[in-house]
């Protein structure tokens, strides 16, 4: 589970490029141990973690490819979740799910992190792949831009 | 305490809204369910809207109640909006439009009828009408198993992202307009325009096609159709049709050879 807004994620670490097609690794600043070990999302139950008796939503999750690596598409992100180890032959789907999932799980999709700034309604700050998720969105307040000032005029 | 608009015309209707565009913003969860081993069930007949959801909130975010039965839901536009949790929701009777949408993770059972947009832009979960529903059913759902046992109106899965739609019955006219990705089963006819503009996605037709749209054609069943079938057809313990018919984008509409990065996340 997350450890709130300040200590989740080092933005300061983060290299922003201006090209398209944005991944995790660069909006978080940094790649997740599960990227790199197929033996962290293993032991993972898909079915255990969807509703319903079948994969529900992850029936549509594939592996797909991002800049010539083998990634997952994170909707919650709208960002590709790169997967650096090799993928057993006739599995790449199932480990492109296990993979979203831990990650998902873990509380660091980047979309999701920041409900902590952005959601202005009270809700699980994760979503149905975690129970007992911390709630985030109670004391919403609109946003203020700095040094916005309404009198100013061009 | 979030910040309330300046007064509107709605305010001498005594309707009041925040800046975040909510209603009835002070008005607090009920507390009627009565909750009995996990399991609760509240009377929604004397309930606004705003008020059943919320309680259904109170019961699934702060008691952590996973079991849910709502009676007397009244045919009530917009109930049980907005979960992101696992729960069950019984749902006994009709609800109007909007119901069950924005979903992300419950299973929610309406023994009745709906109306329009059931499950719309629903992201995960189960959400099953006994009944018939209206148009627009599953609009924009980008995943999770939406089934109607009865028939459905035009437009089913209009702008679907993802996740599979099961009807037992009838569809009506537009059948999967500009579906982009999922699955549609229809195990009864389908009205004229099927498939029209759709980009990718399937849809599997069980009785006759009025008139397909533009750019959807037909295409063989393979074993992994098949396998979906019934598979999906098994778990809701639905008849299946002696044959089904496989229908797909006919792709002369891509305007795209390669789709820009942008473009491409907007079907993922």
């Amino acid at each position: 589970m997350s450890d709130g807004p300040e200590k989740q994620f080092d933005l300061s670490q983060r290299r922003l490029t201006t090209r398209q097609g944005i991944d995790t690794e660069e909006l978080t600043g940094r790649t997740f141990p599960y990227q790199f070990d197929p033996g962290l999302v293993e032991g993972i139950d898909l079915q255990a973690s969807t509703p319903g008796d079948d994969l529900n939503w992850l029936e549509d999750i594939h592996l797909m490819e991002e800049d010539g690596i083998p990634a997952v598409f994170d909707r919650y992100t709208n960002a590709f979740l790169k997967i650096h180890f090799d993928i057993p032959s006739g599995r790449e789907d199932e480990f492109a799910r296990k993979v979203l999932i831990k990650h998902l799980q873990e509380g660091n999709s980047y979309g999701i992190w920041l409900k902590h700034q952005h959601a202005k309604f009270p809700q699980p700050e994760l979503g149905p792949w975690l129970t007992e998720s911390a709630t985030v969105g109670e004391n919403w307040t609109p946003p203020t831009v700095e040094r916005w000032d309404k009198s100013f005029t061009f | 305490m979030v910040a309330m608009n300046p007064p509107t015309e709605q305010d001498t209707r005594g309707v009041r809204n925040d800046i975040r565009g909510l209603a009835e913003p002070d008005a607090e969860a009920p507390k009627v369910a009565r909750i009995e081993g996990g399991t609760a069930t509240f009377d929604a007949a004397d309930l606004s809207p705003r008020l059943v959801n919320l309680e259904l909130r109170r019961l699934v975010y702060g008691e952590g109640v996973r079991e849910i039965r709502v009676e007397n839901p009244g045919a009530k536009h917009s109930i049980a909006v907005g979960l992101l949790a696992r729960c069950r929701i019984t749902i006994n009777g009709s609800l109007g439009y909007f119901g069950a949408t924005l979903g992300d993770g419950p299973e929610i059972h309406i023994t009745g009828r709906v109306g329009w947009s059931v499950a719309e832009n629903m992201m995960s979960g189960v959400v099953v009408i006994d009944k018939n529903a209206g148009s627009l059913t599953g609009a924009a759902m980008r995943g999770g198993d939406l089934v109607v046992r009865g028939h459905v109106g035009a437009r089913t899965g209009i702008d679907q992202k993802g996740g599979t739609i099961i009807i037992g019955g009838n569809a009506g006219s537009m059948t999967g307009f500009m579906m982009q990705r999922g699955r549609q089963i229809i195990c009864g006819d389908v009205g004229p325009g099927m498939g029209d503009s759709m980009y990718d996605g399937a849809i599997y037709v069980g009785g006759t096609v009025a008139a397909l749209g533009v750019d959807c054609v037909e295409e063989e069943l393979t074993p992994d159709d098949e396998e979906l079938l019934d598979r999906k057809l098994g778990i809701y313990r639905m008849d299946r049709p002696d044959t089904f018919r496989k229908f797909v984008c006919g792709k002369q509409l891509y305007n795209y050879d390669n789709l820009e990065p942008s473009e491409r996340k907007l079907v993922l």
